[in-house]
Formats: structure tokens, C-alpha cells, sequence
């Protein structure tokens, strides 16, 4: 292309006039903060979110300020983050975050608010209040960055109709592969089983069978307890397990349970409501739900904050934000959030039956056990939690699709230690 | 033997040829359509079924219908707003994307400004998640976001290249001599472009407009980001059928039904200057 002074002026005045239209935007001073600017939540499109919007005129009434809830997807929500944290958003004030997933990249990116100095000059806050396993998952490097609204367990779904639930995996795995009869499109269990997607409802078998994702920064899905968690998983999967199960992740598998084509089901404890719905479910009066079964290690699942509440660290209503964490999270907000059958992590609410009263019984009484021996993790404590997932799930769908299991174990084992070296690096530890 | 009797024989060979393809060709058009078709007839049965029905994989397009999605969707709130939204923004941002356009367009064309094009071309290359986090800074310094304004900028960046590039082939393959006439009967260059190359382009803008409002129609990602809960667009809004734990299948294929309407319907009424547009300029030279 020939390059003529004419046309090089063309370009210099086009980038010229780009760049200053860039610098007046950007000199283009933010809004400032009103009594009329609302608080804004980014959320997920959870039933917790609808929950407490209900509530919100209350709250709304108390800091004589609006609360703005935008819900997005699971997926959408940390992509929003990602765009608009990098971008230091200040239209984000409380962001409901997962713990467990994604709060220790936005720790080291900078981007929620400390807020130990607040709970520590809060005692009515009753931080001790909340279940150890939840509150140890909300800090980070000695600092408190959010605040669990909503906790899980994995919980054993079952058929009443179809006898008793197991109360060990063994018993388990020899009902679901007795009641499998593949000819009449019946599953003896029904469980997630794709790679990454897995991983988290796989760790109740691992704990339980004596296995651990990391412990002291090293990788455990070589040592023979994840192997016989893999191999377990994978034949019960496999074997009892509807065709294409590895493609099955939380969509794909509850429908199974809920069309009464399979007898057990392990799931979070969260999701128990579609299966009670009638527009939704076929099992309503036969839906049975039961501890998680004991392996050698015993009855050991997982008791996690699914999803937490922080506080953007461009917020500038931080202190409204903090009402807000404050009286989202507080006893008396949970009691009324959890009768309505979205459990919390409140301990003394726990501890009061007239908060359980609208779970069924019978999951109500699981709910307590699971969490009395329940772990603080359904994955490994890292960085970049979704490639530990993909390491992880490798050898997982291998064992559902009747493959040797320990070569492919101790491959995922060599390429999780090396991307723990470069994990730790990042989190500077 | 005569011409014509070859010319005779020689018809029903190519018949035969024809016929002994013609069944490969039926059976090729049947697999494609039945591909593209099926997960568009799967959306609009399962608006019509309950959940339990949906994700049960023995009922298949022979069940008891209902309009309960339909009633739910549209009790929700949710969806209307958000396609008024939607058609605020797609005609908006169409309409201004091809008042630049399309004199850009010609331009480019009638003297040979290529580089100038591709340049253009540029937006359509570089991935728009990687646009994202400027624009969002810039915009929210302007406090813009949230607003139909930052929501139409954005869709503009992409129907620009979209129309100039569909235009660009288009006022090439108009002969040139029409416009040289006006300019010797006394037009500006500007005066030939709008009294004489621009009707005779009518079917090319056409084309280009209605694919510009399709793609700002179906845009989600810039109104993921850049949209607040008053501008949020129909592909945002369907996803609140989508929950943590749940997914409401009928409502949202019901929502995607709806959504797919309006699309439909400008695409049917301007398919004729479409299939005019997309071949114009196809033969030029």
C-alpha cells in the first residue's frame, strides 16, 4: 500500500480525534453520589436473590436509599465481574460472589473490600455465629471478604417406593446396580458426569472414601483413596448410570430423577424444591432424602457457602453496602430466609427447629447431619479453580467410561502438582 | 440423421443424467433442512409443553398443548420491556449505522478507497470482548452506562463495517456512466450519490439493514455489560428463565418463540429485496 503524506495525515487526524474523544469521556467526571443514587446489587438468579428482594422495602426504608438487583446466570455473573472490575466499576456496591470458585481471584486482583475491621467493631454482628466451615471459606489471607448467605451439602436423593435408603456406599452401589434394568430405560443412580461439572458432587465419594483433593499444597488424586473414589464413582455411574453420562451436569441429571427414571440421585441439598413441584417433577410423593452414605472414612460430604455477599472495593456507598451485607446476613434475616427453605449459615438458626419446619422432615434431619460432618470444600482451594476442575475431572470420566483408572490418575496427579507450583506462585505463597 | 432429431435424443439423456441425480439432491435438501430446522420446531413445541413434558424424552412433537408459558412470559413483565428495548436499539443503531454507512459505502467504491475499508473492516476483526473493558471505563467516566445511548454506539460498531462492506460490492456493480450522466447534466458528486446511486442501491441497503438489525437483535454480550435493568435487551432478559438450581425450559422456549418472531417477520417481508441485494453486484464487470 503506498503510504502518501496525504493519506498519513488522514491517519494521524483519525487517531488524533480518537484519542481525544477517549480523553473526554474519560475526563467526563462520574455522577456524584445522592440520596437518589440506589444501591446496586449484581446477583445471581437464585431463589436467595428473590428472597430477599422481597424483603428489600424494609431494608430500602431503613438507609432511605433504593437497592437496585440485577440477577444474571452463574457464568454471566463472573464475566460481568471480570469485565467491570478490571475496568474498576463503580455501579457495582454488593457483589454476591462463590466463595469457593471465584473470591480468591478477586482477592488477588483487588477487587472486594476488607471487611474485618467491620465485623471486628460489629460483636451484635455475631461473626461466630456462622458455621466454622463457611467463615473459614470467606477469608482470605486473614481477611474476611465476604460474608455466606447461602450454604449446600451434597445430599442422598432417594425412591421411598423402591425400600429404605443405603446407609453405606457399598450398600449403594449393590441397590443401584440390582435396580439398573437398562431394557426399561431405569437407572439405578443418576449423578453429574462431566468433567468439570463432577468434580464437585464426586467430592462427598473422595472425603468419604479418605481422599482429599490438596493437602499441604501437594496433590492427592494419585493416592489410592481418590483412585478408589474415581474407580467407585466411575462404576456406579457407569454401570447403574443412564447412557451419555458424561455429558451430564446438574441440568441433564435431575430431569433423570425427576421423571422417576432413576432410584438414587446425589445432589446439593439446595435443589431439593424441583423435585417437590409438580410441574417439574412426577416424584413428589415418593422423593426420599437421606445422609450422605458412609464410606471407610465415614459419612463425610460436603458443607460449603455456595454463595456469599461482598462489597465492591470501587464502591463509593461502601458504608450503605455493609448495611446491607449486615442485614442480609443477619440472624433475624436468616430465620425468615431460611423458613421459606433456602438454608443459611447461621448456626443458632440452625440450632431452632422453627426454621427447619418448612423442609420436609426427612431433609431437614439430613441437612443437620450432613453439616455436623460435613467438609468446608467441594473443590480444591486454588486460584484457578476451573482448570483444577478440568485436571481433576480428566480421570473421573475415564472411570465412568470403563477405562483403567490409576494411569490416567497419576497423569491428572503430575499435571495438577505442576499447576499447583504455578498456582501457588501466583497467590504468592 | 438431422439436428433436430440429436437435439431429440439428446433431451432425454440429460433428463435421465438429471433424474439419476435429482433424488441425491431431494435426499441432500431433506437432511439439511431437518438439521437447520429441528432445533427451531423443538423451541416451538416445547413452548407448548410443560416442563415435566419437556424434559421427558418419550413425548415428541404429539402432546396436549398448552399456553401456560406463554401466559407465565408474558405475566412475568420481563420479556415485553425488554423487546421494546431491543427494537428501540436495533432500528435506532440500524438506521444510524446506514446513514454513515452507506455514503461510506460509496465512497470506498466510486474512488477506490480500499485501505480506508479495510480499516473499517478492522471493528468486525478485532473480538469484542477485548473492546469491552475500555469501552466500559470510557463510558462509565461519561456515566453512560446503563443508558440506550452507550447501548447503540455499541451495536453501531458492528453494523458500520456489517452495511459498508455489503454496500461497498454493491455501488461497484452499479455502472458508473449513470452517475457521469447526472455529474454532465449538472449534479454535484454528492447529488449523483443521492439522487441516483442511492435508489438504484435500495435493495442492497435493504439487505444490509435488515442483517445489521438481525446481528443488534441477537447482540448479548454488550448488553450483558453495558445494559442496566430498565435497557436490558431480549437475549439478556431470556436468561432470567435460567435460575441457580433450576431452569424453567417451557417459559424460556416460550420467551425464545417470541423473540424469534419479529425476526422472522421483517426477514419474510424483506426477503425479496434481500435475495435482490445478496446477488446484486455478483456479475459486475
Amino acid at each position: 500500500m503506498r503510504f502518501s503524506r496525504r493519506r498519513f495525515g488522514t491517519l494521524v487526524a483519525a487517531t488524533a480525534g480518537t484519542a481525544a474523544l477517549g480523553s473526554a469521556l474519560g475526563a467526563c467526571s462520574t455522577p456524584p453520589v445522592t440520596r437518589d443514587t440506589p444501591l446496586r446489587m449484581l446477583a445471581v438468579n437464585h431463589v436467595w436473590t428473590q428472597a430477599i428482594r422481597k424483603l428489600l422495602p424494609e431494608f430500602e426504608e431503613r438507609i432511605g436509599r433504593k437497592v437496585s438487583v440485577s440477577m444474571l446466570t452463574a457464568d454471566q455473573l463472573a464475566s460481568s465481574y471480570n469485565v467491570k472490575l478490571n475496568a474498576s466499576a463503580t455501579d457495582i456496591d454488593v457483589m454476591m460472589v462463590r466463595a469457593l470458585q471465584e473470591q480468591g481471584l478477586f482477592a488477588h486482583n483487588g477487587w472486594l473490600a476488607d471487611l474485618t475491621p467491620r465485623i471486628q467493631g460489629d460483636p451484635d454482628f455475631a461473626w461466630d455465629d456462622v458455621q466454622p466451615a463457611p467463615r473459614e471459606a470467606s477469608t482470605v489471607a486473614g481477611k474476611v471478604l465476604s460474608v455466606p448467605v447461602v450454604t449446600e451439602r451434597s445430599v442422598l436423593y432417594y425412591r421411598k417406593d423402591l425400600g429404605p435408603p443405603p446407609s453405606t456406599l457399598d450398600e449403594l452401589r449393590e441397590r443401584a446396580l440390582q435396580l439398573t434394568d437398562r431394557q426399561k430405560g431405569f437407572f439405578g443412580f443418576v449423578g453429574r458426569g462431566q468433567r468439570s461439572g463432577a468434580v464437585t458432587q464426586w467430592s462427598s465419594f473422595l472425603y468419604s472414601l479418605g481422599g482429599d483433593f490438596v493437602t499441604d499444597g501437594r496433590s492427592r488424586i494419585g493416592s489410592p483413596e481418590a483412585i478408589a473414589a474415581y474407580q467407585y464413582y466411575g462404576e456406579l455411574l457407569g454401570k447403574a448410570g443412564p447412557p451419555g453420562a458424561t455429558n451430564m451436569s446438574l441440568e441433564q441429571a435431575m430431569p433423570i430423577f425427576a421423571q422417576a427414571k432413576a432410584a438414587f440421585y446425589v445432589d446439593a441439598d439446595a435443589i431439593y424444591s424441583n423435585f417437590l413441584d409438580p410441574k417439574v417433577s412426577i416424584v413428589q410423593d415418593t422423593v426420599g432424602f437421606a445422609p450422605f452414605p458412609a464410606g471407610p472414612a465415614g459419612s463425610r460430604p460436603y458443607n460449603i457457602p455456595s454463595w456469599s455477599v461482598g462489597i465492591n472495593r470501587f464502591s463509593r456507598l461502601q458504608d450503605d453496602a455493609w448495611q446491607f451485607v449486615r442485614w442480609a446476613s443477619s440472624r433475624e434475616t436468616v430465620e425468615k430466609i431460611q423458613a421459606a427453605g433456602i438454608p443459611g449459615a447461621r448456626t443458632s438458626v440452625w440450632a431452632d427447629d422453627k426454621s427447619l419446619a418448612t423442609f420436609p422432615a426427612e431433609l431437614a434431619a439430613s441437612m443437620r447431619v450432613n453439616a455436623e460432618n460435613g467438609v468446608g470444600h467441594d473443590r480444591p482451594k486454588v486460584l484457578q479453580v476451573g482448570r483444577a476442575r478440568d485436571i481433576i475431572g480428566r480421570p473421573l470420566v475415564a472411570g465412568i467410561l470403563g477405562q483403567d483408572v490409576p494411569p490416567v490418575a497419576r497423569d491428572a496427579d503430575a499435571e495438577l502438582t505442576d499447576f499447583l507450583v504455578r498456582d501457588n506462585r501466583h497467590q504468592g505463597i | 440423421m438431422s439436428t433436430a432429431a440429436v437435439l431429440d435424443r439428446a433431451v432425454p439423456v440429460t433428463r435421465r443424467r438429471r433424474g439419476g441425480w435429482s433424488w441425491l439432491r431431494g435426499v441432500a435438501i431433506t437432511v439439511v433442512t431437518l438439521v437447520f430446522a429441528l432445533p427451531v420446531v423443538w423451541m416451538f413445541a416445547a413452548a407448548f409443553k410443560t416442563n415435566v413434558q419437556v424434559t421427558d424424552p418419550t413425548v415428541g412433537l404429539v402432546f396436549p398443548p398448552t399456553l401456560e408459558n406463554f401466559a407465565n412470559v408474558l405475566a412475568d413483565g420481563a420479556i415485553l420491556p425488554a423487546m421494546g428495548n431491543s427494537l428501540l436499539v436495533g432500528v435506532v443503531s440500524t438506521v444510524l449505522s446506514a446513514v454513515l454507512a452507506v455514503p461510506a459505502a460509496w465512497a470506498v467504491g466510486r474512488f477506490g478507497m480500499r485501505s480506508t475499508g479495510s480499516l473499517v473492516l478492522v471493528a468486525r476483526i478485532v473480538p469484542a470482548i477485548s473492546l469491552l473493558v475500555p469501552w466500559y471505563y470510557l463510558f462509565a467516566q461519561a456515566g453512560l452506562v446503563g443508558s440506550y445511548t452507550v447501548l447503540v454506539l455499541s451495536h453501531m460498531f458492528v453494523s458500520v463495517p456489517l452495511i459498508l462492506w455489503i454496500m461497498i460490492s454493491f455501488f461497484e456493480g452499479l455502472p458508473v456512466e449513470l452517475e457521469e450522466a447526472a455529474r454532465v447534466d449538472g449534479l454535484s458528486a454528492f447529488g449523483a450519490f443521492l439522487r441516483i446511486a442511492l435508489p438504484l442501491a435500495a435493495p442492497g441497503t435493504a439487505t444490509a439493514a435488515v442483517l445489521a438489525f438481525v446481528a443488534s437483535w441477537n447482540n448479548f454480550m454488550f448488553a450483558l455489560v453495558l445494559a442496566d435493568e430498565n435497557t436490558e435487551t431480549v437475549p439478556v432478559a431470556l436468561f432470567s428463565f435460567i435460575s441457580y438450581a433450576s431452569t424453567d425450559w417451557g417459559g424460556l422456549m416460550a420467551a425464545s418463540a417470541l423473540m424469534t418472531v419479529p425476526v422472522v417477520v421483517v426477514a419474510l417481508l424483506a426477503q425479496k429485496h434481500i435475495v435482490a441485494g445478496l446477488t446484486a453486484g455478483a456479475t459486475k464487470g
